[in-house]
């Protein structure tokens, strides 16, 4: 009988299954009866044995490159790109216009060098849509919600490769030894080899941020292009501008802040904020109706209006994942009083 | 072989949003293992096996949007592999209809060093021996928990059976065992 509860319980404690009050009974049967050890022992052995198909089963990279070109159609998925073809414009003047065109062109790109950006390309995410891109370097892209990437197909073939970003992106970058990679906004400029990072510029924002995830990056300011800047793993950069809306800025009227980055916890789990939202998840601490209110906007493609001051300044913390905008705003008013009243593109917050 | 913790959850959150191909290459690379072995052992067959497990990749990737809504992964395409390979048997079968346990499973206890001193080669026949008069199903158990890693839950959800069943053929598996052992060793 004992011998019988001894084999079923180190069947269960094999399985990962035994729970812990069974382990414990286990414990004293065996050492009541230590020849049992033997049996552990054994069949310790024969369990751990997990590899023998190792040497049966094909090479899984194989397979996978089999697998790939025989479900090549359902796989490849149209890239989302919207491809402005550089010379569409001059498709009905004649072969010699054309061809001096190019000439012109060619000069152009020639003087320039790498000095000017040609881009032939733009990636668009609209609002409330959010996109992951490969470039043809090999560098992923993930767009966030309301912008803009742009970019030349040729970019592989570039000295520099060099992209125009509008609003929020996170680059993985490809690396190249000999061909940085340059995201350029409005604002600011980075130059990276190969490395993750994230960058927010959107124009109607105070603020430009780049967090840095790994690697390391370098960083000038549009207006201050003689002074660098380089980012540490984990650190973020913030450029304030003085005033909204306002392009121009007097060296004083801008404010550089480099801060560490620190991962928040939220019901028991660890989020990074600035960039949690690659993962579809809108994650905001400690901050206002007002901070929050754009990115809100984005995220469920829709306007707020802030109809009351006192709910301007309520602060929240919280993740959201797969809720609608209705669920959304539900669930902030468990954390502050305040009512909305939800139309099909529009929300005011009482 | 431990297998680094690959977050499949992660990998089909990517695959569903953005359709991406690479996170499909991860999951395609930590499923197919498994999921060949399953299918080898109710099929009988290299070719066949690939086959479908090729099969139950690729409907994992055309129904991806879908995939979030999914509680288990790894269980879902086993379902579907054993539904496939239950299929393909019958439509291939003289006979009415085939069952799970009418499969034929053999339990190979492979690859022991020869430097492990309890198991020669000798004692590990006789393992094998007395565990392949096992029921058919008890084998796919013993496999699946062993082989994969699985848990009881995902192993009844696998084979269509109660956990309480999936404990019951564990067990008579493991007592088979360690029949053998007792004789060979001479204990209790």
């Amino acid at each position: 009988m004992k011998r019988s509860r001894i084999i079923e319980l180190l069947a269960r404690k094999m399985a990962g299954e035994a729970t812990p009050y069974e382990l414990e009974e286990l414990n004293m049967l065996i050492d009541s009866y230590p020849d049992s050890v033997y049996y552990e022992e054994v069949l310790k052995q024969i369990w751990l044995n997990n590899e023998q198909d190792e040497a049966d089963l094909p090479d899984v990279d194989r397979i996978y490159q089999c697998h790939r070109l025989r479900f090549y159609d359902e796989l490849t998925t149209p890239v989302p790109e919207e491809s402005v073809p550089f010379f569409r414009q001059y498709k009905n003047l004649s072969i010699a216009v054309l061809a001096l065109c190019l000439i012109f062109f060619a000069g152009l790109f020639y003087i320039h060098s790498n000095e000017q950006d040609n881009f032939n390309t733009q990636l668009i995410a609209g609002k409330g849509v959010r996109k992951k891109v490969k470039l043809p370097d090999g560098t992923l892209v993930w767009l966030n919600s309301d912008s803009k990437l742009a970019y030349h197909s040729d970019i592989n073939n570039k000295k520099v490769r060099i992209v125009h970003l509008t609003g929020e992106a996170f680059f993985d970058v490809a690396h190249h030894e000999s061909q940085p990679f340059i995201v350029r906004t409005n604002k600011i400029a980075i130059k990276v080899l190969g490395t993750a990072f994230n960058v927010k510029a959107y124009p109607v924002d105070q603020k430009s941020v780049a967090t840095l995830l790994r690697g390391s990056i370098e960083l000038s300011v549009n207006e201050r292009p003689q002074q660098k800047i380089i980012l540490n793993p984990s650190e973020k950069f913030v450029l304030q501008d003085g005033q909204q809306g306002v392009m121009k800025m007097d060296s004083q009227d801008i404010t550089l802040m480099i801060e560490h980055i620190m991962p928040i916890h939220i019901g028991g789990n660890e989020y990074i904020e600035e960039v949690s939202w690659k993962n579809n998840t809108l994650v905001f601490h400690n901050e206002s109706f007002v901070d929050l209110k754009p990115r809100l906007e984005r995220w469920f493609n829709i306007k707020i209006h802030l109809g009351s001051s006192r709910a301007k300044s309520y602060r929240f913390t919280g993740v959201f994942k797969n809720e609608n905008i209705k669920e959304a705003l539900t669930a902030m008013q468990l954390i502050k009083p305040f009512t909305f009243n939800l139309s099909a593109h529009d929300v005011t917050i009482y | 072989m431990p297998k680094p913790a690959t977050d499949l959850s992660y990998l089909i959150c990517d695959i569903a949003l953005y359709d991406s191909e690479n996170a499909y290459e991860k999951l395609f690379k930590s499923l197919f293992p498994a999921l060949y072995r399953f299918c080898y052992y109710l099929l009988k067959s290299r070719e066949l096996a690939e086959e479908v497990a090729n099969d139950v990749m690729i409907t994992l990737w055309k129904n991806r949007k879908k995939l979030p809504e999914v509680q288990n992964i790894k269980v879902y395409a086993f379902v579907i592999a054993r539904n496939l390979c239950l299929n393909f048997l019958n439509k291939h079968s003289k006979r009415e209809l085939i069952f799970l346990e009418d499969i034929d499973v053999q339990i190979v206890l492979d690859s022991l060093n020869p430097e492990q001193i309890l198991i020669n080669d000798e004692l590990k026949k006789k393992l094998e021996q007395a565990t392949e008069a096992l029921p058919n199903k008890c084998k796919l158990v013993f496999k699946l928990i062993k082989e994969d890693g699985l848990s009881y839950k995902e192993t009844a959800a696998i084979l269509n059976i109660s956990t309480k069943t999936v404990d019951a053929h564990l067990v008579t598996a493991v007592k088979k065992l360690t029949a053998v052992l007792k004789v060979e060793f001479n204990l209790m």
